[in-house]
């Protein structure tokens, strides 16, 4: 779902990065006033539980890949406004670092995985939990709203690819940037993710949900200071997720929307004028392979450097952030 | 009967009010200079280092902190340093808090100069190796510092006694670290009291201010007699006990091992690229 560089016009790109402005500013002002400074870490591991969750790659019907994003997991932990920050911090990582997603496309990305992703599966988490009520409420709860929330991120990213040929064309009327219409998009996008994304997507929150409700009850936002001890088996599954990433390669094919200029010109015939001239920044490590190093090395070093980012940066935002005594 | 009329009346000048507001004048000067010792003293102070429970002892440490910054230094392509950068980057995630930001602003800023310095590299089209020198010195510096905060002062002299390093420097060395401390202290009264004392305008605060260096001057040689005097009096004869002999830990083994792969995994990577 991570929209490449040049796949969206620059228009567009402006359009959805302003439009991100007044919801990350709005972001950072609940999160500091909601998420406690010494539960800033376990934020940063509930992002790094994020990035780890969009490198595993799942088979789509139609020969392409998927993965799931954990933005609504964030969200049931430490709120909507925190899963915004946490997702985008980690789509910026990947942009930056391993060319996953495009450095201009990353409001739209964040629009749709950070923003409309946790919002939407958080509303109807909240919406269900007391309804469904007993044991496993939360958990059945939890797994429709990340199944909806990332049907939904789905949806904006295929309107998003599919406006563009209706939008930007050249005088011979091909495409100048992605060349498929939303009536192509669309179904192409929904097919893969309704059937198995979705579905991981409810797998990976519903299993470290419970995990984590069982092993640490004070990670997220419940009553009780987390302390590093208690985060233990946090950091192991985090570890484990680390060592498993590797598993992400068995899946092979590129996702929707997401092939090579190469590839896409062999499959609508031409290569889109604005895609070929377009700007595009080149990352360290590209699609998380390190040089000529074996891919799973390449993957498993991508993880650790990805994951131990994200714990570092909101350990950082936490020392930084002003301490709030209780005076009770 | 009556009462005597004990209360005297208020002197004439104790009954003016006294609107009595010191002219302003310009003491930044001192407040940065009174902030950045303390900054440095509350630095000697509290981040002393403190050894995590998989460290290895201290000259293990400092062997595996220098060979690393070594082969980073020598690795002609950044596959290594990536590899580096993923180790840098896990141990600084156990790190303290505060130990963790200074390794973060000293590491960070060192990748930001060189990225600076580099940048003519990436107008001419080398971004690559831009970045890697930046990589580099985030790595190296990060591997100082980590080194530096997990390890107790008094281990890392101790440490350099284990590598036969003269007895005269570990002295000096040590001598000088306790003598930073309390040096520290007394530029602090110094210039504490000078704030204090300059209310209004004080055209020779700037004056003073050198008289600041002057008594810590003073003090530093009166200390060193005196430090001198004292060691001569238990008995000191010009040979130094540079600390505890070396302790090997079981860990260190682990350590070890790592050193030889982290090399392994260099000579390898070298002929990649």
């Amino acid at each position: 779902m991570h929209i490449p560089e040049n796949y969206l016009s620059p228009s567009t790109c402006a359009v959805t990065t302003v439009a991100m402005v007044p919801v990350w500013a709005t972001a950072v002002k609940k999160v500091r006033e909601t998420v406690p400074r010494e539960k800033m870490p376990l934020l940063g591991v509930a992002a790094a539980f994020c990035f780890l969750s969009m490198m595993f790659n799942i088979p789509l019907p139609g020969g392409t890949t998927g993965h799931a994003v954990c933005g609504t997991l964030i969200a049931i932990l430490f709120g909507p406004w925190a899963a915004v920050i946490a997702v985008s911090i980690a789509l910026a990582i990947q942009a930056v670092l391993f060319g996953d997603g495009g450095i201009l496309a990353l409001g739209a990305n964040c629009f749709n995985m950070a923003f409309v992703l946790p919002m939407v599966g958080y509303f109807i988490y909240s919406q269900l939990k007391d309804r469904i009520g007993g044991k496993n409420g939360e958990l059945i709860a939890a797994g429709i709203g990340s199944y909806v929330g990332l049907n939904a991120a789905a949806l904006c990213a295929a309107l998003e690819f599919g406006i563009q040929p209706l939008l930007f064309t050249d005088a011979a009327g091909n495409a100048l940037y992605c060349p498929y219409p939303i009536s192509v998009a669309v179904p192409a996008m929904l097919l893969g993710h309704l059937t198995v994304a979705g579905l991981a997507e409810a797998g990976f929150t519903v299993g470290i949900l419970a995990f984590l409700r069982s092993t640490v009850p004070s990670f997220g936002l419940t009553e009780g200071a987390a302390s590093n001890d208690k985060a233990v088996p946090a950091l192991a599954l985090m570890c484990c997720l680390i060592a498993a990433t590797p598993l992400g390669l068995l899946a092979t094919g590129d996702a929707w929307g997401e092939w090579g200029l190469e590839d896409l010109a062999e499959m609508v015939g031409y290569e889109p004028v604005g895609m070929a001239t377009g700007w595009e920044w080149s990352s360290l490590m590209p699609d998380y392979a390190v040089g000529n190093l074996p891919e799973w090395i390449g993957y498993i070093l991508s993880a650790v450097i990805g994951a131990g980012l994200l714990v570092i940066i909101f350990r950082l935002l936490a020392s930084m952030a002003k301490p709030q005594p209780s005076f009770d | 009967m009556e009462r005597p009329n004990t209360e005297q009346p208020l002197p004439s000048w104790l009954t003016q009010s006294q609107v009595y507001q010191p002219q302003a004048d310009r003491d930044g000067f001192i407040t940065k200079s009174v902030l950045a010792v303390s900054s440095v003293l509350a630095r000697m102070r509290l981040d002393d280092g403190a050894a995590a429970a998989f460290s290895p002892s201290a000259p293990i440490k400092l062997v595996f902190g220098l060979a690393c910054i070594l082969l980073v230094s020598l690795s002609r392509n950044y596959l290594f340093v990536m590899l580096m950068l993923a180790g840098v980057l896990a141990r600084a995630t156990l790190l303290p808090q505060r130990a963790l930001a200074r390794v973060a602003a000293t590491a960070g800023a060192a990748a930001l100069l060189a990225l600076v310095v580099m940048l003519p590299a990436t107008l001419l089209g080398q971004p690559q190796s831009a970045l890697t020198i930046a990589g580099k010195a985030l790595v190296s510096t990060g591997i100082a510092m980590e080194v530096a905060l997990t390890t107790p002062a008094a281990e890392l002299t101790g440490a350099l006694r284990t590598f036969r390093v003269p007895n005269l420097f570990i002295m000096t060395l040590d001598l000088t670290l306790r003598s930073i401390v309390r040096l520290g202290e007394v530029a602090l009264e110094v210039l504490t009291a000078l704030r204090l004392r300059s209310v209004g305008r004080n055209r020779r605060k700037g004056s003073a201010m050198g008289g600041v260096g002057g008594v810590v001057l003073l003090k530093a040689a009166e200390a060193s007699q005196q430090t001198h005097d004292a060691m001569r009096c238990r008995g000191f004869e010009g040979t130094y006990d540079g600390g505890r002999a070396w302790r090997p830990r079981r860990i260190d083994v682990l350590w070890i091992c790592l050193l030889v792969a982290l090399v392994v995994a260099f000579s390898y990577l070298q002929g990649l690229m």
